[in-house]
């Protein structure tokens, strides 16, 4: 009696865990469809894709587009590809990624443990600044580039994306901080470590998981923002988003669609690979706040 | 010199003051308790003494030099917190040494500080695991050996054992204790638990509200409280109160106590002048379990002991001793006998009352009388 009951119910197990299963498959493959489209679509021979089928397998694989993409296809009147392009995002994004990282490590440090008055208010004050929209910004950014001299300079869109991701930034390790203890900080004062110390040494140490996260956050941002990259720079100087939208609107009378799938690959490929070596790390500094020990 | 003197130290946070003007003075080499029921201000005051928070009024003295001003580092202390406070990214030899490295104190020094802190502590094995790889016990040990690598001219203790299990707390206990005796050490300890502070104390202040309400050696606070609250607060279990008439029928005062059977007089020859003004008028009588006992403990008791049958409400047995709790005066007495002399519930037994510690308190300001 009790067996056939326990078998029932584990009888319905089993079909709600197909049914996942089958929901979750469905979802993968959803999302997967439109990248297998520019992978294939990328290795094919401009004649195939007039020819045949948007998801037909390559009849013969041509890396072509790949090089040309890379190397050789007209960005506006330029055309050297998107290598020069790749590099120009890379100088902005590495220093932009560090040093708002390690800013709002910082600003979350001083807000978390050395409260002062007012540090509440500032810290509401500075998560608005989470929900200001990119394009409120551009006036008032162009005018203080200006200003500081380094208006249409790698220097200057770092600048601008290191202080648009600052209220980011210091939200997550303000609000990892919270969640060390005081203790730790007031040991070490009586142990004799100064401000900076206590920073470098014991805070710092025990941040990887929340680095990893705003890491994470700060290079997908960065990397693929595309007005930032179109207001504040120009000509040669473009980040790889601009570039990448230049190509493809580049036309020298045939539409080169194995090209653009290719560029539009290599602009999407760092994001790519900082969430496959570092998305469990991710997922991982992302619930470190909530479950202690 | 005393090696710490608190004077007239108050603390305010806004409109709220949380200590009131606090005074203590301490030699070298005694072990302060700091203890009280929760939001006393006993931390804070402590938290004070490390220069973690400020005074808004008083004088902070620790081996003869005013540290108001001085920051934590310069206070010449050491503190073990609640949560041990261990960096969690260094091992323990790293934890040990920081304070040391931070001071400027040579490596080969250090390493001779470690070695024999490691030694004192017996944990010579554990030095290169990270604090996530020890038992809270451990965790213990490490924290304190932190605080010996120093030698300190004061070491402060922030309720370090509440986060231990009922076992290992008793032992942590002991080791605190030998360690006292062994480095002779000047120790602030804040406790709210009233065993550690008896077991492990040469000196208590007993706070509640921002004062300190009774300051002085543990059998001293044990046998004459001040007041009701450290009456109630130190002991276990804790001391009877019973409301009660004082009466003085042949020229020797006494209380009035009524059990279920009927009055009877508690005779208090050695009070009769303290209580003479309260002929008449209500006191509470304290008196602590193991003062009102069985006939056969009684033998021990000299002069002030006083027989009477009162009737046995309830049963507890706790092994060495069993409590046998009575009604007088409408209030649950607890009486503490051995266990063979315990009577069932229901049945009338022999107490014998031991009035040479009896305590009394004004019922109104609550304040000692006799």
């Amino acid at each position: 009696m009790t067996d056939t009951v326990r078998s029932e119910t584990a009888g319905a197990g089993n079909t709600l865990r197909v049914l996942v299963y089958a929901a979750l498959i469905v979802a993968a493959v959803w999302f997967l469809l439109p990248m297998f489209v520019m992978i294939i679509t990328s290795i094919k021979s401009l004649d195939e894709i007039r020819a045949g089928n948007l998801l037909s397998l390559p009849a013969h694989i041509t890396f072509e587009a790949w090089t040309k993409a890379w190397g050789t296809a007209c960005i506006g009147v330029h055309c050297g590809g998107m290598k020069g392009y790749f590099w120009n995002s890379v100088q902005f994004v590495v220093p932009a990624v560090v040093l708002s990282t390690l800013i709002g490590a910082l600003n979350g440090y001083v807000l978390s443990m050395w409260r002062f008055r007012g540090s509440e208010l500032l810290f509401s004050m500075l998560l608005l600044g989470c929900f200001i929209p990119f394009q409120v910004v551009i006036l008032p950014m162009a005018r203080t580039l200006g200003l500081f001299g380094i208006a249409n300079t790698t220097t200057g869109l770092a600048f601008v994306h290191i202080v648009y991701g600052l209220a980011f930034t210091t939200l997550f390790f303000r609000n990892f901080y919270v969640t060390v203890p005081d203790e730790l900080v007031k040991a070490a004062k009586i142990d004799g470590a100064g401000f900076f110390t206590i920073f470098q040494r014991i805070i710092l140490p025990l941040s990887l998981p929340i680095i990893t996260v705003c890491v994470i956050w700060q290079f997908t941002q960065i990397w693929n923002d595309f007005l930032f990259g179109v207001v504040f720079s120009s000509g040669e100087k473009q980040p790889i988003t601009a570039a990448l939208n230049n190509l493809v609107n580049t036309s020298t009378g045939v539409k080169e669609y194995n090209v653009d799938m290719a560029a539009a690959i290599i602009a999407a490929l760092p994001t790519l690979l900082v969430y496959i070596v570092a998305g469990k790390y991710f997922v991982r500094g992302l619930t470190a706040g909530a479950v202690k020990g | 010199m005393s090696a710490l003197a608190i004077k007239n130290v108050t603390k305010s946070f806004g409109a709220v003051q949380v200590l009131k003007g606090i005074n203590i003075e301490i030699d070298s080499g005694e072990f302060l308790i700091l203890v009280g029921p929760s939001g006393c201000g006993k931390s804070t005051l402590l938290n004070m003494i490390a220069g973690l928070d400020s005074a808004t009024s008083g004088e902070l003295w620790i081996g003869g030099r005013m540290v108001n001003q001085l920051s934590p580092k310069d206070r010449d202390i050491a503190m073990v917190f609640q949560s041990y406070a261990l960096y969690p990214t260094m091992t323990v030899r790293q934890n040990i040494s920081f304070g040391l490295e931070m001071r400027r104190v040579p490596k080969d020094k250090q390493d001779e500080i470690v070695a024999r802190v490691a030694k004192i502590l017996q944990m010579d094995h554990l030095l290169d695991r990270k604090p996530s790889q020890l038992s809270g016990g451990q965790r213990q040990r490490v924290a304190m050996g932190r605080a010996i690598a120093r030698d300190p001219a004061l070491f402060l203790f922030d309720e370090p054992l509440s986060n231990l299990d009922a076992k290992l707390r008793v032992e942590m206990r002991h080791e605190i204790k030998q360690l006292h005796e062994r480095l002779k050490a000047t120790i602030v300890y804040v406790t709210h638990d009233q065993i550690e502070a008896m077991t492990l104390g040469t000196l208590i202040a007993v706070m509640k509200d921002g004062e300190i309400r009774q300051f002085g050696r543990p059998q001293e606070i044990y046998n004459s409280p001040a007041d009701l609250f450290v009456a109630g607060f130190i002991g276990s279990p804790s001391m009877n109160f019973i409301p009660c008439p004082v009466v003085r029928p042949d020229g020797v005062a006494g209380v009035q106590l009524t059990s279920r059977a009927g009055s009877f007089t508690l005779p208090l020859p050695h009070l009769s002048e303290k209580l003479s003004p309260w002929v008449g008028k209500e006191v509470i009588l304290g008196i602590r379990p193991e003062q009102i006992t069985d006939t056969v403990v009684s033998r021990h008791v000299n002069g002030a002991a006083f027989q009477q049958a009162v009737q046995v409400d309830l049963v507890e047995p706790t092994g060495p001793d069993t409590l046998v709790i009575v009604e007088l005066n409408k209030t649950r007495v607890v009486t503490r006998v051995r266990p063979e002399q315990a009577q069932k519930p229901g049945s009338t037994m022999d107490f014998v009352f031991d009035t040479s510690k009896a305590v009394f308190f004004n019922p109104q300001t609550e304040k000692r009388v006799a």
